[in-house]
């Protein structure tokens, strides 16, 4: 249901954040990314005075949160804090958000990936503060990301009722490009089955670290470490759970003035990045495992929850309807679940197309005369327990014929929006084409399935009767020129 | 028309007097011809309501597959295609060996709704082709029919025949994307342009009739039926002394331009010249000309010499061409009758020498309740009807009973055939209610003759004197009767029903059900939708190698081509009798003999049908005989049927089974680890009815690598030859842990040397 005082600061941020508006003149492309000198350093003007960094592996994605106080060290206000990542890891790092621990009322981090060096194995997340940090001020960051494919599964090749165990590489020291007085990095496990994780000498009252708690490791805390310091360590354990990427989602979301509809339809490459079979599958042991239902890395089954009032919703595949599937529908909920068709072992591969409508009036509202809102969910992938990544999303807006003056604005992390741009389409008797807006995100996961994407865009009166007008006066024009045709006499002769 | 009878109040004599009217009958006519086709399209869509928008069984899926390449690379492409991932490693020119007709003009549809900005799938299209063109049909039946009886019913009871006789609707619903589906419009329409070419005796419907002849080429392989009997039409017009100019204009017109229309499909070719199916119609080209010359003669000179001229030039000139042809046959350069030609006239003759288009269940002689099944109450209108055309007997009449004699034979010869007599069937029938309903439904009698009398014709004049005499003496008994009139009208009425009601539930039960999915129900009475085709063949397109190649029986090399997108070895093209030999050899021998023969062909995996654990009949344990006939054909000596029966004749699979059965590769695939789904002993096969063997069959050069479900397909991968040289059977009994047989026990004792 629509929010209306969320519309009022929206239409606030919508005037604000002019760089991620697109209007559909000039689709400007995006800039998130500005070069640097190739030797580039970050300024040591900081220090962090306290770290936590926290890495949680619950998921099949791996969530990192840093805490830390930032001290200024230098003699100027500085507001330019920079986090330092491999160039493999830059790749997989998604959802990047900034926050104020202390003082949530604190807002306008700007976090973006800086090009360095391309070549360089050290890459640059740039945190802008929203106000510049006096001269030995102090500040606590919430910074938090994710790592998409972020694990190996080891051994590679399991039996297919064997359980499965994932291996996660970090480093002790979270890895910052200033000196860190005190540190400590706790590793968060989806259980307590943790055959291998690295030792490390320990400092203080521990005799090594880490400290194993149920299903927690605790390396730390650590003394002064200098700027980019590094200590590479390694976990090892049991997920047996499927390890769902998806490597593409297309998401259409088509606007109906006419019909009061707004029509879903969403495109998934799915994989397992799980264990490889070691055997081949076996129908057998699969059939007589599904008695017992016990934990397994297939993928056997998925659970949309879509927005109350969806219907119509259908579940194909290249080859047609898949039919083991179940769309409740009520005031309450509206939940889609999904078997695909056969269980999805790691290393194979589904690819699926799901599609539900919905009735335009609980995400369209009229602004003003001309002007409406937009409000959708920017993903309404699966909801597992296991989670799911996502590394290349792009949704399309298809906006009625003649919609212009288009502007977003989006609740998700900005520096995840890689690209959008408003272009023109032709479906389903159109003359002009239809305006689409195509955002481009890569690395979300499931987390993120509530952030909002708020369009707003103007519409005429004219250009909602355009169609029916074109409709008619084709029809209109065909009869004329059937009646005319009719009247024309081609015989040689007149009986 | 039922109308008229039940009543005679206020709104209908309305509606009669409106009727009277010419243009509200042409509105009336243009209204129930699109309710009938309305019917014709609705009574197809069964199978896309209970499942959804899919492409039925077996070739259909090629249909589409070439479809999409059609749209997918433009015209010029797809009439060049040369198709690798079929009939591997041989591939197949698939653009020269199609009938193009069907998948161009879904081409053409599809590009002109994307040029009016209508997105529509192409698989959606091609579902609903078949029903679409059934609404043409029906169409075309009407004026067909129009064109053998002055009768305003006639037409429309034709055209409501032919759109709901299940005989049609078997190969055209939808979905069922096949060449039939828009061959029997063209085939219908061409027959009507025919005789309006005939009646008018007009270059222009003539060519008109070439244009779709053409079409109808390009479209089925049918065609050769118009190519047949067109002439023979010709040929007993010829006979019967009815010659005429609009014959001969008409006749050349259609022969010329609708041979080069038909040499221009590359699969033709130069066929039309070069095998004996087209001969009758070239003969009968030159007959035409000879005729028309001798008449041109008699015309020109006195009739003694004329006499003389006739025997000499006639007998000289038959001579000769029949010389000619059978010199041109002997001599190769035209092809004798084909395989499939003769089991048209010997029955028994696919059985003995072809046995590949003996395993097809279409190709067998008709049963004779299938004519009841797929005709009902129009079987036994269809004599009555080809009795009126007697009566008349106008140069069309003829052409309706010519049709309706070859159309019953070819339809009693093999099943398939049904399709072509149906349009025959539906105008004869049509012509006979239509007369039925027209002499009884008139509620007026006609006591009062002068009135009648001026509309009607000499003919009709008399009938209705004597009419009018017979009912002045008795007025209560005879035709004229009320009781009588409103008997029969009502039996007749009765029947018609009953005819639809059987339509609907045949084309409901027996032909809307698309074979790739099957349904069944569950206790509750709910639709349990069993997927298993689907699962495995989309487990095929996304889990293995772009290139794997997969061996499986030829019945499913459409559909894996189709569903999961790799390439086979064979499929239901059949084009090399000897490459599908090769599979059934590999099928039907010991795992020894198959695996050279897999490795040869580059084959990753193996998948068989099996219906055992569900009590799917059509699976390939019922089917595997044909493969040893086939592979027996070619290898007599390595694959004999006899010794896959028990020494008493029996098809076994239990443990009475013969051992070359029990060793077959695809009993062992069939049945391999079926046992463990079971108590031990207790393993059951649900098709034949059978208990298995306890110890189920062993494999060594293959593995399985996925089951469906409910077991239905099962996919096996062939193994990689061995790392250290072994065979693989003795490869598996090391894993086993079983010692190795000692070696000097199989050499034998050491034997000295001796020159």
């Amino acid at each position: 249901m629509l929010n209306i005082t969320l519309y009022d600061s929206v239409i606030a941020c919508l005037s604000l954040l002019s760089s991620v508006a697109a209007d559909a003149n000039a689709a400007e492309p995006s800039s998130s990314e500005s070069a640097s000198p190739s030797t580039f350093k970050p300024p040591q003007v900081f220090k962090n005075a306290n770290l936590v960094h926290v890495i949680s592996l619950e998921k099949n994605f791996a969530k990192e949160a840093i805490n830390v106080l930032i001290e200024n060290v230098s003699t100027e206000p500085q507001d330019e804090y920079f986090l330092p990542f491999t160039s493999s890891q830059m790749e997989r790092v998604g959802g990047f958000e900034v926050k104020d621990r202390k003082d949530p009322d604190v807002v306008g981090f700007v976090a973006e990936a800086v090009e360095v060096d391309p070549s360089s194995n050290l890459q640059y997340y740039r945190i802008r503060l929203p106000k510049p940090l006096a001269p030995n001020g102090q500040q606590t960051l919430g910074i938090s990301f994710y790592y998409l494919e972020a694990f190996t599964p080891l051994p590679a090749a399991i039996e297919q009722s064997e359980k499965q165990y994932l291996v996660y590489s970090f480093s002790a020291y979270c890895p910052s490009s200033y000196p860190t007085i005190k540190q400590k990095t706790e590793v968060k496990l989806p259980s307590s089955d943790i055959p291998d994780y690295t030792i490390i000498a320990a400092s203080g009252d521990e005799k090594e670290f880490p400290v194993k708690q149920g299903s927690k490791l605790t390396y730390g805390p650590f003394p002064e470490v200098p700027a980019g310091a590094v200590s590479p360590a390694k976990v090892r354990y049991e997920f047996t759970k499927p390890v769902t990427h998806v490597s593409q989602l297309e998401r259409d979301i088509e606007v109906s003035h006419w019909g009061g509809n707004i029509a879903f339809e969403e495109r998934y490459t799915l994989y397992n990045q799980g264990a490889n079979l070691s055997a081949q599958f076996n129908r057998v042991k699969w059939a007589q495992s599904q008695y017992f239902n016990p934990q397994t890395y297939a993928l056997k089954e998925m659970k949309f929850p879509l927005k109350v009032g969806s219907k119509d919703a259908y579940f194909t595949d290249a080859i047609g309807n898949v039919s083991t599937s179940r769309f409740r529908s009520n005031k309450r909920e509206a939940v889609l679940e999904l078997k695909p068709r056969y269980p999805v072992f790691g290393g194979w591969k589904y690819p699926f197309t799901i599609g539900w409508n919905a009735d335009s009036r609980r995400f369209l509202k009229k602004k003003s005369d001309d002007t409406y809102l937009l409000n959708v969910p920017l993903l309404e992938g699966p909801k597992q327990a296991e989670g799911v990544g996502y590394e290349h999303v792009q949704v399309r807006v298809l906006l009625p014929e003649g919609a212009e003056n288009v502007k977003f604005y989006t609740t998700a992390p900005e520096s995840s929006i890689t690209e959008h741009n408003v272009h023109l389409e032709r479906t389903y008797l159109d003359t002009i084409g239809r305006t689409v807006l195509t955002i481009k995100a890569r690395n979300l996961v499931d987390d993120l399935r509530d952030r909002e994407l708020i369009v707003s865009y103007d519409y005429s009166t004219v250009a909602i009767l355009r169609k029916p007008f074109v409709i008619f006066a084709s029809m209109m024009a065909v009869f004329t020129s059937m009646w005319a045709i009719s009247k024309v006499d081609v015989k040689f002769s007149t009986k | 028309m039922a109308v008229a009878t039940t009543a005679s109040s206020g709104p209908v004599d309305l509606l009669i007097n409106v009727g009277k009217n010419q243009s509200t009958k042409t509105l009336l006519r243009v209204i129930i011809l699109c309710f009938i086709a309305g019917a014709a399209i609705a009574s197809r869509l069964f199978s896309v309501i209970r499942f959804e928008s899919i492409i039925h069984e077996f070739d259909p899926w090629f249909n589409f597959r070439a479809t999409k390449y059609l749209v997918a690379n433009g015209f010029y492409d797809f009439w060049d295609w040369f198709d690798d991932r079929t009939w591997h490693p041989l591939g197949r020119v698939t653009g020269g060996t199609l009938y193009p007709g069907l998948m161009v003009t879904s081409g053409v549809i599809y590009h002109l709704l994307r040029a009016l900005t209508v997105p529509v799938d192409i698989r959606n299209i091609c579902v609903l082709l078949a029903p679409a063109c059934s609404g043409l049909t029906a169409f075309a039946t009407y004026l067909l029919t129009n064109e053998m009886t002055t009768s305003s019913s006639a037409g429309l009871l034709a055209a409501a025949f032919m759109g709901i006789a299940p005989g049609y609707i078997s190969r055209s619903v939808a979905g069922s994307y096949d060449n039939e589906a828009i061959a029997i419009f063209l085939l219908v329409f061409t027959f009507y342009l025919w005789i309006k070419a005939l009646k008018l005796g007009s270059v222009l419907w003539g060519a008109l009739c070439a244009l779709f002849y053409g079409y109808m080429v390009a479209s089925w392989g049918g065609y050769a039926f118009i190519t047949c009997l067109v002439p023979l039409h010709a040929f007993v017009l010829i006979c019967m002394g009815r010659f005429s100019m609009r014959l001969y204009v008409s006749y050349t017109t259609w022969y010329a331009l609708g041979t080069l229309a038909s040499m221009q499909i590359p699969f033709v070719g130069f066929l039309p010249v070069r095998t004996s199916e087209h001969m009758p119609a070239l003969g009968i080209f030159g007959f035409l000309q000879l005729v028309a010359f001798l008449e041109y003669v008699r015309s020109a000179i006195p009739s003694r010499q004329f006499q003389t001229f006739l025997y000499v030039a006639l007998g000289g000139i038959f001579g000769l061409s029949l010389l000619g042809l059978v010199g041109l046959t002997a001599g190769g350069y035209i092809a004798p009758w084909s395989g499939r030609f003769y089991s048209l006239w010997d029955t028994g003759y696919a059985k003995i020498h072809i046995p590949i288009i003996a395993s097809v269940s279409e190709h067998q002689p008709t049963a004779w309740p299938a004519f009841f099944f797929d005709l009902n109450m129009l079987i036994w209108l269809f004599p009555a009807g080809v009795y009126l055309c007697f009566q008349k007997l106008e140069d069309e009449h003829v052409f309706i009973i010519v049709y309706a004699l070859f159309g019953s034979y070819f339809a009693g010869v093999m099943v398939r055939l049904m399709l072509t007599l149906t349009p025959v069937v539906c105008v004869a029938a049509a012509i006979a209610v239509s007369q039925l309903l027209d002499t009884y439904l008139v509620a007026r009698s006609p006591e009062v003759p002068d009135t009648e009398e001026e509309a009607s014709d000499g003919h009709a004049k008399k009938a209705s004197k004597q009419g009018g005499l017979r009912a002045s003496s008795q007025p209560v008994v005879g035709i004229y009767n009320v009781v009588g009139k409103g008997f029969i009208a009502g039996a007749m009425v009765l029947y018609l029903l009953i005819f639809v009601q059987h339509c609907t539930w045949v084309t409901s039960n027996a032909y809307s059900s698309p074979s790739v999915v099957l349904a069944s129900r569950m206790p509750d009475g709910s639709q349990h939708i069993i997927d298993d085709y689907r699962e495995a063949y989309q487990w095929l397109r996304q889990n293995t190698r772009e290139d794997a190649k997969i061996m499986s029986w030829w019945d499913y090399g459409y559909q894996i081509g189709g569903m999961a997108d790799r390439p086979t070895l064979v499929d239901n093209n059949t084009w090399n009798n000897t490459h599908i030999a090769t599979v059934g050899k590999a099928m039907a021998s010991r795992e020894e003999v198959s695996y050279p023969i897999m490795r040869q062909h580059e084959v990753d995996y193996v998948l068989v049908v099996f219906g055992g654990l569900l009590g799917y009949s059509g699976d390939d344990i019922n089917k595997f005989l044909w493969m040893v006939r086939i592979a027996e054909g070619i290898w007599p000596d390595e694959v004999k049927e006899r010794d896959y029966f028990t020494p008493r004749g029996e098809y076994r699979v239990d443990s009475e089974a013969s051992e070359t059965m029990k060793n077959s590769l695809m009993y062992k695939m069939s049945y391999y680890n079926y046992g463990s789904l079971f108590p031990p002993g207790q393993a059951q096969d649900r098709v034949r009815g059978a208990r298995l063997p306890e110890q189920g069959p062993v494999l060594n050069t293959l593995e399985e690598a996925y089951t469906s479900e409910n077991w239905i397909i099962r996919i096996y991968k062939v193994k990689d030859l061995d790392n250290v040289g072994r065979d693989h059977a003795s490869a598996a009994s090391f894993e086993k842990g079983h010692k190795k047989k000692k070696a000097s026990k199989k050499r034998g004792p050491r034997v000295l040397r001796v020159d």
